[in-house]
């Protein structure tokens, strides 16, 4: 799911070059992100066979090409989505209901306003209105500073040092730098389930 | 007495802004479940934006129904005092106070005054998947315009994995 404001212009040539044989679409209004509280990208999301979601918003590197950046292996993400391809539902790295909540930030007001915010900025940038934009994507920011792709995605549409007097390495050296930027998966396995005889 | 009338005039004088409903004309952008609709006999009164009934269904596919503000299977009940709260008659049109509706059903909206645009956010209905663990569908194209749904997954594991070009 390409969360690009610029639609297949931006993510297009990046599927072409890729030629994946699994479906990936294009999110111009970041719709996914909103939908499931993300805040920014690689996230990944497993959903069982009945829809239900199982491990939610992680960061979720596939392969190596950002590990000298992030500092983050993607072996053991990988092995825990194997076991999950494998075992389904009696995988260890399924989520109790309880850590499921409280890695979902369902219905916080600051980070619903944010949404509403970014969804307006986008809008207005995409009607020609950048200059006007630039308020609410800041809004946006402040609501919800938890949020990278808020910033992320408002630097790539205009000249950040210029509209918000920062750049995105700068915001990453501001938390702490690039191998803290991503917080690592929790993969440490659920504790077996209870074994009704 | 003749100092206990003028008191109730002035009384009566300053309470008049509340009497009235001063409202202005507008045109408004709503930008309602991502879509944008250009709505050109908006009213705002009081930072409230109302909207003709046809203009409602034309931006948000909600009617007003005997049963309440309607949208195919979902509805939202509007009391007897909310329904006085939300809707007004005028010259014979049905207006709806949309960001009053808004609050109704918990939904986030950003303005931006200058150019008179809207964008109303997620309501309460559409976070209740979530909440409940339910993974929220969606229906997005891919490169070449086709359009797929996470639902036409059912009955597979799905990996959703979201990246981006920036």
């Amino acid at each position: 799911m390409a969360q690009d404001t610029n639609g297949v212009k931006d993510a297009g040539p990046w599927i072409a070059a890729a030629n994946p044989t699994y479906t990936v679409l294009i999110d111009e209004k970041h719709v996914v992100s909103k939908l499931y509280n993300m805040v920014n990208v690689p996230t990944g999301v497993w959903i069982d066979e009945h829809g239900k979601i199982v491990r939610p918003n992680e960061v979720a590197f596939v392969d190596d090409r950002f590990k000298n950046f992030t500092g983050l292996d993607s072996a053991p993400y990988l092995n825990a989505l194997g076991d999950w391809v494998e075992k389904g539902s009696r995988s260890a790295y399924v989520m109790n209901e309880a850590r499921l909540r409280e890695k979902l930030a369902v219905n916080n007001p600051d980070v619903l306003l944010a949404a509403a915010e970014f969804g307006l900025a986008e809008n207005l940038y995409k009607s020609g209105h950048l200059a006007e934009a630039i308020p609410h994507f800041k809004e946006a920011q402040r609501l919800n500073p938890k949020s990278w792709n808020y910033k992320r995605q408002a630097y790539a549409l205009s000249n950040a040092q210029r509209d918000y007097g920062t750049t995105f390495n700068e915001e990453v050296q501001k938390a702490g730098g690039s191998k803290v930027y991503y917080a690592h998966p929790d993969l440490s396995p659920s504790p077996p389930k209870d074994q009704k005889p | 007495m003749k100092n206990r009338s003028r008191v109730c005039f002035f009384l009566l004088f300053l309470a008049m802004p509340c009497l009235s409903l001063p409202s202005r004309a507008t045109v408004a952008t709503i930008i309602y479940d991502d879509k944008a609709t250009l709505v050109s006999t908006a009213e705002l009164s009081r930072d409230q934006l109302w909207v003709t009934t046809a203009d409602l269904k034309l931006a948000t596919g909600f009617e007003l129904k005997p049963q309440g503000v309607c949208r195919d299977e979902l509805c939202f009940p509007l009391s007897g005092s909310r329904k006085q709260e939300l809707t007004r008659k005028n010259a014979g049109t049905m207006w709806f106070n949309l960001t009053g509706f808004a609050r109704l059903v918990n939904q986030p909206i950003a303005h931006d005054p200058e150019l008179a645009v809207w964008y109303f956010g997620l309501r309460s209905d559409q976070r209740q998947g979530l909440a409940a663990l339910q993974a929220p569908d969606f229906t997005l194209a891919d490169r070449n315009g086709k359009s797929h749904s996470l639902s036409e997954f059912r009955g597979k594991r799905v990996l959703l994995l979201t990246w981006a070009s920036w």
